[in-house]
């Protein structure tokens, strides 16, 4: 290798890795990455020291040890907790990733966790029914009312061709009305101004599991969000199903010409994504807490699409994104009492993250024609030194 | 009748100033969810700017909201930036860039709320207040009856976006930089043929479009809320592109369309009064106008004719 060669080489490893095989983590890598840098600056620039201030996220996540713990309370707790909010997180960035491979953005998943929730809270929430009755059916009735908002979007999207944002949207503003409507009509507890808590038979935790003298809350729903990423991982690679839903997403036009039924797979798509919304809705408000604020849509439906994004699309990526999001939101508590800063500075980070990640895209382009116009040079540079060569030897010869 | 008419149009104004804003940046090309994001912003700016003057000139000064409104202007302009840079210059897909910049919208201004109140007042809340802009009534003319509707009660704001809607309207329609706004968003290369700069039109066409959704956000601060709180993101801007769409992308029909929305909504605020139920119906009652949103859009969406070219990255080498 000569030392031109070595330069252009030496020069582009950084983009070889963003644009090479390794591209679909070094690019969500490079934006967290960022992301982080930018807020360490913010963190920085309001006086506050950025290590404790990241450091701190994971302790009140329960993925580092705190100073000091309030009685009863622990590592085993608090990382119980993070998983009880890491369950919900995980099934709404699902529910995103679904309708993103068809081509469907899904804004209406905030909407749907609401809906699906409160059906499920009201119909067997406040029944006396026994827990091994009451938690599957807690489970189905969320993801049946979550698959059903999600059909009906898909329907309008193909029929009507209403657009997915505008009708998901106006959808979370009608179900949070109406769900808000009905909570502080019959089901509102006078105190809190929330909704009555579901029964602890039907919410989706084991309570008081004693782990190392502890008594921890053990969230259920993050089993079935971990078996359901890696069955849609299934899905996606492995089934025609997947296949064609990929299809439909990347061109509509020649999925349809290829003989795949365009309509339907849309309203399979966006009941999959609806029903995975509608069970992140139980995990949350039946798993994570037990009781509805009306009229406050969660702000994990919007978190999940930085998740999704984040993961490159791709529910194993979900997960590790999801894991980095939650940290931040779940830790934001911690935070703000160690650092004094307020707690929407999670959702800033979450923000900015969901920036970069938007950018994605770009960086591989640039890191691609930068590898594009290296490969070119050294090309042109061999080819050069090759008709020098042939020139010297064919004057030789003359 | 008076009321439901006065508060319809109050709230059409500013849907209609945010709605045209939008049909700028999706007439050069470039698909705008960022509404939301817009206003908010925009709002934002104004308010800080407000609650920084009104100890210096007087809470009831009514040069605050002028310079408020300028300042939102400005804020929603510098801050559509990022959506011109995401999709012009950056090529991100129009879709997710609108839907993050809404999200960082929030996720910014209810940060810097809490921090800049904690600054000037030293309490932790996030609320600006602003209190509400004086309304006017004319004295003639609002004695005509039906037109004197629109100079009874009237904010000031109300005015000042009709000037600038007919502005907006003229620059689009009737100047030569309009015509190439236009044409970018049906057919790029020609522009392009023609000497003219696809990707610049198209930046100033969104920064435009930032700049008259800026308006519509500090004006919902100003009237319905009284203050800045995240609450400012109900989905007003959504609404506005819904608008849009009903109005297909025409300024004069989305004026119409706007004055439907207001007038469903004030209507139904009213029937829920003189019906004597409870402010719980009122929740039912405030789901009108989305619920209409969504009946109309079945029916609209169909037959509509968006920019041939919206959310296409222009690319010279294409055909």
């Amino acid at each position: 290798m000569t030392d031109a060669e070595k330069k252009i080489g030496g020069a582009g490893w950084f983009q070889r890795l963003l644009d090479g095989r390794w591209s679909h983590i070094a690019v969500p890598v490079f934006c967290v990455l960022l992301s982080l840098l930018v807020s360490g600056v913010l963190l920085v620039v309001l006086g506050k020291d950025p290590f404790v201030g990241f450091y701190s996220f994971l302790q009140g996540s329960g993925l580092a040890p705190k100073g000091s713990y309030g009685g009863g309370s622990g590592i085993q707790s608090d990382f119980f907790t993070f998983l009880g909010y890491l369950a919900p997180m995980l099934l709404a960035s699902l529910g995103f990733v679904v309708g993103f491979r068809a081509g469907l953005f899904n804004i209406g998943i905030s909407g749907q966790m609401v809906a699906s929730a409160f059906t499920a809270t009201v119909l067997v929430g406040y029944s006396d029914l026994p827990a091994v009755l009451s938690k599957p059916l807690v489970i189905i009735i969320g993801a049946v009312v979550g698959a059903l908002l999600g059909a009906f979007v898909g329907f309008l999207k193909y029929r009507f061709n209403v657009h997915e944002v505008v009708s998901t949207i106006m959808i979370n503003y009608i179900l949070n009305y109406i769900v808000g409507f009905f909570i502080n009509m019959y089901f509102v507890n006078g105190l809190t101004r929330s909704s009555l808590p579901c029964s602890t038979d039907a919410a989706l935790m084991i309570y008081n599991v004693q782990i190392g003298g502890i008594s921890c809350t053990i969230p259920l729903g993050i089993f079935l969000a971990v078996a359901l990423a890696f069955f849609l991982d299934w899905l996606f690679k492995r089934t025609v199903v997947g296949f064609e839903l990929k299809a439909v997403g990347q061109n509509p036009k020649a999925a349809k010409y290829a003989g795949i039924n365009v309509g339907k797979r849309l309203i399979q798509a966006m009941a999959l994504s609806g029903a995975l919304a509608g069970l992140a809705g139980v995990a949350y408000y039946c798993g994570y807490y037990t009781t509805i604020v009306p009229k406050t849509l969660p702000q994990m439906g919007y978190d999940c699409i930085a998740v999704a994004l984040l993961g490159n699309g791709n529910p194993i990526g979900s997960i590790f994104a999801s894991i980095l999001v939650s940290v931040f939101q779940n830790g934001s508590n911690f935070m703000s009492s160690t650092l004094g800063v307020q707690k929407e500075i999670a959702s800033l980070i979450v923000g900015i993250m969901l920036l970069f990640s938007a950018c994605g895209g770009y960086f591989r382009f640039l890191a691609h024609r930068k590898v594009q116009r290296a490969e070119d040079s050294k090309i042109k540079a061999k080819a050069k030194a090759e008709a020098a060569a042939e020139g010297m030897t064919g004057e030789g010869e003359k | 009748m008076d009321t439901v008419f006065i508060d319809g149009l109050a709230f059409a104004a500013p849907l209609f100033i945010m709605a045209i804003g939008g049909i700028y940046s999706e007439k050069s090309g470039v698909t705008n969810l960022a509404v939301e994001g817009f206003q908010g912003f925009g709002a934002f700016i104004g308010s800080l700017v407000a609650v920084i003057l009104m100890p210096q000139m007087g809470s009831d000064n009514q040069m605050v909201i002028v310079v408020a409104m300028l300042a939102s202007m400005i804020g929603g302009a510098v801050y559509s930036l990022l959506h011109a840079f995401l999709c012009v210059r950056f090529r991100a897909n129009q879709v997710i860039s609108g839907v993050v910049v809404n999200i960082l919208a929030a996720a910014l201004t209810t940060f810097f709320t809490s921090v800049a109140n904690q600054a000037l007042t030293g309490a932790a809340s996030n609320k600006f207040v602003l209190g509400v802009s004086d309304q006017v009534t004319v004295p003639v003319l609002s004695q005509i009856p039906v037109l004197g509707w629109f100079f009874t009660d009237m904010y000031p704001y109300e005015w000042f976006i009709a000037v600038v809607a007919i502005a907006a309207w003229y620059l689009m329609y009737k100047t030569s930089f309009g015509m190439r706004l236009r044409a970018c968003g049906e057919n790029p290369q020609a522009v392009d043929a023609t000497g003219g700069d696809v990707n610049k039109t198209r930046f100033i066409s969104v920064v435009i479009s930032g700049a008259l959704c800026g308006i519509g956000g500090i004006c919902y601060a100003y009237s319905i809320s009284a203050n800045f709180s995240p609450s400012i993101y109900m989905g007003f801007g959504y609404l506005a592109i819904a608008a849009m769409i009903f109005g297909n992308w025409n300024i004069p029909t989305t004026a119409a369309v706007c004055l439907v929305f207001g007038l469903a909504r004030s209507g139904g605020y009213q029937l829920c009064l003189s019906m004597g139920l409870s402010s719980n119906y009122s929740d039912l009652f405030l789901m009108l106008p989305y619920v209409l949103t969504m009946i109309l859009l079945v029916f609209f969406s169909g037959k509509n004719h968006p920019p041939k070219a919206a959310g296409v990255p222009y690319d010279a080498s294409d055909r």
